[in-house]
């Protein structure tokens, strides 16, 4: 289904009027960047998905990029129209890729789309296109390679953590040695440390937690990489929690990477992997739902019938598996509180997680449950519609936008006079804290998970407000 | 005798068109002919005679403001428009009326009354034209909740220095097709053309209406009590201050709409200006008419409204330092006042006068213009002050007039 | 007016705007600079020469400058979200991109005014002015993007502009780079500058006449209280008789706005906003001002709803649910999208009290060509915004789709109108222009503009379908215009 111009580029027309007698594109005739064009067959980015975009604008002012700069070319309705004269034959050139490396994959312009154009669907299938098909710098290469060898491996993670650190230098080396990597993750690492307490030794969780009370659903649980190599204990109180409230809890060891790094920065083949190896791990243990503490991994997820939708022995289970998933904050709100609330008089302020507002639409719930704490306040974040700047491994490769971006969000966080930042991101932790940090402010940080335990256990204040 | 541009004026005006009197002399200058034509057709036929004997033309109305501004530089023709009268359509379902420029405010008012509806523009020279009201952009004490002549002329009809016949805007409130040629005639003291028909949109007459009123000592509670005033939610239609030279300041404020909502504003403000502030059913005496007499010498001054204070007090600076009379009035909700002064008063002092007002103005990010001022003292004081943006202005002058004959050096920078 | 645009003398000036700005702020990647084609209307587009973003007035005024050297026309652009494709480019050209000149400058409650440089978005003016409790009152249905700069050059209205006015009655100051180069002062924070209201002449002129680089505006104090009701109507007749009577009885609405059975059939589809089932028409009025006056009035807007045939009426009881009565209606225009693949969406303007008859011709004309025609519109001021639907694929649509919006502006300007209310003429409406004035009119607006761009570079092309030569004389054209022999212009 491929629609006219006048200029008769064989491209999408963006919705909108059309007449026969438009003004004639001069520099049309000069024709089109020399080079093959930009996508090739599998899964480009779709021309009816293209054509949804009336060009109305209304997504500018929520893009990060476009706040930051103002550039047309990093606003979602450009990185749109940057696709289309890709698919009308346009190369894919250094630019072209640039502008699409630096969206953050935010979704806040899908929240804001009037005309419901799918533009999370638009970007991934661009970015695995990118990744096969642009030759990428040594040094970009070089980067990225490190990420992905690290970021996907609690245990290699665990190696950036502490008094360890230095410990397992040999070992890190080998990984990541002259990449640029490290000094990009010092100052969040150093932002980490001072989240006290710092662990000595990761809790061990049991393979099956039994549920307290009345069994109401058995869900299988994600330990995720960074969320299980840098907070451990969030893990562990989302156990508890699905325990308290009447859930059995599965939780084989080995589960692998749910893939979310990899394809929201378009590494398919490796994002299919680890979505194989997810759905074999939890395979046969007959969960209801699958649970997921951290934002961008439930995202991804959630598409997993997607990701795996060209692989005939795994595209049916890959999309019953999909249908299962739910964010901690979803599920405990489906089945509704059992489990009593202890006060917890506190100001908070919550942080909307990109992955989990405008991605998987999940607002409600998490101001739901911590609405339902007796004692606890919550204020909202100015501007909470902006993304923090973490964007999974965006902060690693863009620095200076990402490091501007949480500074306006520390400075809105920090504005709200909470005691506590809330969220349901490792990334946005990290971020906020290391912004936090760098602006001299001072505020205590906690998932959702962490806040809900310490309610349900009836702990005291004082043990969330870990100060950044 | 052949008297060529006459002959041409009554080609066009038939008997409209006569030798001038000493009566018709503008601001002193006498003038050659007066031609009055009755309609837009005849009005342009006018002004091609005029165009093609090279006549320096000046358009009198109701001759309220002849002696306004600077006296021309050169005078043939006045051009009269006592016949260009009448309501060409009034659209009551749609609040707009069309009326031709001659028509008398008062006039325009009558055919209004009786749909309840009204030109929301405060006469403060009775008598005046449409035409004339929209060419000088006069205004009154409820340009706070109406805005001006600008903000009402939604359509235009004028005759160019060349004849040639434009219309900009139209009938409908909603229009931006084109340029707002409206907005630029008003207030341009007929120095771009001859105005002969307006389109205006109207509003409805309030079905009740209160004067609250409190007197001060100076400049700085008034400034307090219009502050407060401001800062409240009752939505004033006008909130003035009349400063006269023996002391005292009088705030008062005009509430409308419907009567229970009246009534209970009028109450929040009595407790804003002080539990002894005065109602009434209409406004003072002094309401919406300038602070001076025809021959004496009248200002316009504009400020920021946090400095409207700052131009009251030093309007009070300025009668102490010089024992002049001067009496300042106007709007503390719009920061457009009005000075006069006696037109006997000295004109060195009348000059030392404005120096100083206009930069107290200044200091308030606005300006002060002498509106009117007899020859004397009109030759000794600058009477528009500094103008931005007069490079333009006299480019557009050039594009509209470029013989300079309407009303050439009426207007700022010598236009 | 332009030189050749060979490749030399546009390399020329974007290397010397390089020079005058810095590397990031000039755009020549033909990638990036065809993301600039188009704004809000999408079918014109035109690749731009050069795309340069200033930061400053005093940078923009340097680019305007260094385009005049070299003979270079010039379009300005805010966001790039109009609809009468005002922004449209010249291939020939430079677009000046005012989106990085986004600084709130200063908000001064106690003179009711906020200076803002012309990329902010409409409203983050009254984000910034709420917690002093005023407000900036132009509300266009794309406040959250469009910027203050482009509302300045189309003069943009909003629903509430029935009680408040447009962005002319709202802007009491400019700085802006004239088509010389120059920066220039047109009055400031006190009202009634002397001398004539160019500033008056600038508002509206859709980026011919100069570009805004620091725009002083008016707030108004926030309301004390606001109240909203949505009615149901089976018939536009019916809602358009309640409107009248509203308008009759003296009450002033805030707004009044109605939409018919197919735009709410969009606007369900894109927002679930749960207006009135089987409304044939609804009305969504929303009065505001002291508490008294509000509560009196709304009682009268209630029951001239009712004695006008509304099945339903709602009340919003707090903000979230005035909130979801406006979502509808200003989702309408993106949300037709979703129940049509293509549209136009017109912008006319009638007398209020003719919208019956006209409603009702619309009607008859889209039954006759077959076309779908959605109804959006400012009831209170007689604006109207028909999104003619259709489906391009399907041959010979788009022609009669053509031919319904015109029809409409047609029945616009034979009841009196305009041809447009809020939009702008852009490129879109130029050969409107000529059904509405006549040459002389055309000629004198275009006295302005010869004022102001003697050298015709400032977005030329746009409102006027015949540009004038500056420096000939007025008056009407014997023959053939000379610029209708050289090939660049038409008559329509």
């Amino acid at each position: 289904m491929t629609a006219q111009t006048p200029a008769g580029d064989g491209v999408a027309a963006p919705k909108g009027t059309q007449v026969t007698s438009a003004p004639r594109d001069v520099l049309g005739a000069v024709g089109r960047t020399p080079g093959e064009p930009a996508f090739d067959d599998h899964h480009p980015p779709q021309l009816d998905l293209i054509s949804d975009c009336t060009h109305c604008g209304f997504c500018l002012p929520t893009c990060p990029t476009y706040v930051l700069w103002g550039e047309e070319m990093d606003s979602p309705r450009g990185r749109i129209y940057l696709m289309n004269s890709g698919v009308g034959g346009e190369p894919m050139t250094d630019s072209m890729v640039q502008h699409f490396d630096r969206c953050l994959g935010c979704m806040a312009c899908v929240t804001a789309c009037p005309s419901g154009v799918q533009y999370d669907r638009l970007i991934e299938d661009t970015r695995q296109q990118v990744e096969r098909r642009h030759a990428r710098s040594a040094r970009d290469r070089a980067l990225r390679g490190a990420i992905f060898r690290l970021f996907p491996y609690p245990r290699r993670l665990r190696l950036l953590r502490g008094p360890l650190r230095t410990y397992q230098a040999v070992g890190l080396q080998r990984l990541v040695a002259r990449t640029g990597l490290l000094p990009r993750l010092l100052p969040t690492l150093a932002a980490l440390e001072s989240l006290a307490p710092p662990l000595s030794r990761p809790e061990r969780l049991p393979e099956r937690v039994p549920a307290r009370g009345q069994r109401r659903a058995v869900v299988g649980m994600l330990t995720g990489c960074v969320q299980s190599a840098f907070f451990p204990d969030v893990n562990a109180a989302t156990a508890r929690i699905l325990a308290a409230e009447g859930c059995e809890v599965v939780i084989p060891r080995r589960q692998g990477c749910c893939g979310a790094l990899s394809v929201h920065n378009g590494r398919e083949a490796e994002a299919q992997r680890f979505a194989r190896g997810v759905i074999d791990a939890f395979e046969g243990t007959g969960i209801e739902y699958f649970v997921v503490n951290s934002a961008g991994c439930g995202s991804c997820l959630k598409e997993y019938g997607i990701l795996l939708r060209d692989d005939p022995a795994y595209a049916e289970r890959a999309a019953a598996f999909a249908a299962k998933v739910r964010d901690l904050s979803e599920v405990l709100v489906e089945l509704g509180p059992v489990a009593e609330r202890h006060p917890l008089p506190v100001t908070v302020a919550y942080h909307d997680a990109c992955h989990l507002a405008h991605a998987q639409g999940v607002r409600a719930q998490p101001r739901q449950l911590l609405g339902g704490i007796p004692g606890l306040e919550l204020r909202e974040v100015a501007d909470a519609e902006i993304c923090c700047g973490s964007a999974g491994v965006w902060n690693v490769l863009n620095p200076e936008p990402a490091r501007q971006l949480g500074e306006r969000k520390a400075r809105d966080v920090l504005a709200t006079g909470a005691q506590l930042l809330v969220t349901a991101n490792p990334g946005c932790l990290m971020q906020v804290a290391a912004s936090v940090q760098r602006i001299g402010g001072t505020i205590g940080l906690a998932h959702t998970a962490q806040v809900l335990d310490a309610s349900i256990r009836g702990l005291p204040v004082q043990r969330l407000l870990t100060r950044v | 005798m052949v008297d060529g541009p006459l002959d041409a004026l009554r080609a066009a005006a038939g008997e409209a068109a006569r030798p001038a009197e000493d009566a018709d002399a503008v601001a002193g200058v006498p003038a050659r002919y007066v031609a009055a034509p009755a309609s837009t057709d005849e009005a342009a036929a006018v002004v091609r005679a005029a165009a093609a004997h090279d006549l320096a033309v000046v358009v009198r109305g109701a001759g309220t403001k002849q002696d306004w501004a600077v006296p021309p530089r050169r005078l043939d023709l006045v051009l009269d428009t006592r016949r260009l009268t009448g309501v060409v359509e009034h659209a009551a379902g749609d609040l707009v009326v069309v009326v031709r420029a001659g028509t008398t405010c008062e006039e325009l008012q009558e055919k209004l009354t009786p749909t309840a509806q009204q030109l929301a523009l405060d006469a403060p020279l009775p008598g005046a034209t449409v035409g004339g009201t929209v060419a000088v952009s006069t205004s009154g004490p409820r340009r706070m909740i109406y805005g001006t002549v600008r903000d009402m002329l939604i359509g235009v009809t004028i005759v160019r220095p060349d004849g040639a016949v434009a219309h900009a805007g139209g009938k409908v409130v909603k229009n931006v097709a084109g340029y707002d040629l409206g907005k630029l005639v008003a207030g341009s003291y007929g120095t771009l053309g001859l105005i002969t028909r307006c389109a205006f949109r109207l509003h409805p007459l309030p079905a009740a209406t209160a004067l609250v009123g409190q007197r001060v000592e100076g400049a700085e509670e008034a400034g307090r009590l219009a502050a407060a005033v401001l800062a409240a939610q009752v939505v004033p239609s006008a909130l003035e201050v009349d400063a006269p030279p023996d002391g005292g300041i009088e705030v008062a404020v005009l509430l409308e709409g419907v009567p229970e909502g009246v009534e209970r504003r009028v109450t929040t403000t009595r407790q804003l200006l002080g539990g002894d502030a005065t109602v009434s059913g209409s406004p003072p005496a002094w309401w919406s008419a300038y602070p001076w007499s025809s021959g004496d010498v009248g200002l316009k001054l504009t400020a920021t409204l946090s400095r409207v204070p700052a131009l009251l007090a030093a309007a009070r600076a300025v009668r102490v330092r010089y024992g002049a009379p001067l009496a300042v009035r106007g709007s503390a909700g719009t920061g457009v006042l009005y000075a006069g002064l006696p037109g006997v008063t000295d004109p060195d002092v009348v000059a030392r006068v404005v120096e100083e007002l206009r930069s107290a103005a200044r200091g308030a990010a606005g300006h002060a213009v002498v509106l009117t001022a007899p020859a004397a003292v009109r030759d000794r004081v600058d009477v528009w002050g500094p103008v931005g943006g007069l490079d333009l202005m006299r480019r557009v002058k050039q594009q509209f007039d470029p013989d300079g004959r309407f009303a050439p050096g009426r207007f700022v920078g010598g236009i | 007016m332009a030189t050749t645009d060979t490749p030399t003398s546009i390399d020329a000036l974007a290397a010397r705007l390089r020079a005058i700005l810095s590397d990031e702020q000039v755009v020549t990647d033909r990638q990036e600079l065809r993301t600039y084609e188009c704004d809000g209307l999408a079918v014109y587009k035109v690749i731009p020469a050069l795309v340069v973003l200033p930061r400053t007035g005093t940078e923009c005024a340097a680019v305007v400058r260094a385009c005049v050297d070299a003979g270079v026309p010039f379009v300005a652009r805010g966001s790039g979200t109009g609809l009468s494709g005002g922004a449209l480019p010249r291939a020939d050209g430079v677009l000046i991109v005012t989106a990085q000149m986004r600084r709130i400058l200063e908000i001064a409650p106690q003179d009711q005014r906020a200076i803002v440089e012309p990329g902010v978005f409409n409203l983050q003016v009254t984000r910034a002015a709420t917690p002093y409790g005023y407000y900036y009152a132009p509300d266009p249905s794309s406040q959250q993007v469009c910027s203050i700069g482009g509302n300045v050059a189309e003069n943009s209205g909003g629903a509430h502009c029935l009680k408040y006015g447009f962005t002319t009655n709202h802007v009491t100051g400019i700085e802006f780079a004239t088509p010389d180069g120059e920066l220039v002062r047109l009055g400031g924070r006190a009202p009634d500058s002397p001398g004539y209201d160019l500033l008056g002449a600038f508002v509206g002129s859709e980026g011919t006449l100069g570009i805004a680089t620091e725009v002083t505006v008016r707030l108004v104090r926030l309301p004390e209280t606001v109240r909203t009701l949505l009615a149901g109507f089976r018939t536009t007749d019916e809602a358009g008789a309640a409107t009248s009577a509203i308008i009759g009885a003296g009450v002033v609405p805030a707004a009044i706005e109605m939409m018919d059975a197919l735009a709410i059939e969009a606007a369900e589809a894109a927002v679930r906003c749960g207006y009135p089932a089987g409304a044939g028409a609804v009305l969504i009025v929303e009065l505001d001002g002291p508490t008294p006056e509000v509560d009196a009035q709304f009682e009268h807007v209630e029951r001239f709803c009712r004695e006008n045939g509304a099945f339903e009426i709602r009340i919003a009881e707090d903000d979230i649910e005035r909130a979801m009565i406006w979502k509808g209606r200003k989702s309408a225009f993106a949300a037709v999208g979703r129940i049509s693949r293509d549209y136009i969406v017109q912008d006319g303007v009638i007398p209020r009290t003719a919208l019956p008859d006209v409603l009702r011709r619309i009607a008859e004309i889209s039954r006759e060509r077959g076309v779908r025609v959605a109804n959006v519109f400012h009831a209170g001021d007689g604006n109207l915004h028909p999104l003619v639907l259709f489906d391009e694929t399907i041959e010979g649509q788009t022609e009669q789709a053509e031919q319904v919006s015109g029809a409409i502006l047609d029945l616009c300007i034979e009841h009196g109108g305009s041809i447009t209310g809020e939009h702008g003429v852009g490129m879109d409406k130029t050969k409107h222009m000529p059904r509405m004035f006549t040459d002389d009119d055309l000629d004198t607006m275009q006295l302005v503009r010869c004022a102001f761009d003697p050298q015709g570079l400032s977005n030329p092309g746009k409102i006027f379908p015949t540009p004038r030569l500056c420096g000939e004389v007025p008056g009407r054209h014997k023959g053939v215009h000379p610029l209708q022999e050289a090939g660049v212009a038409e008559v329509f």
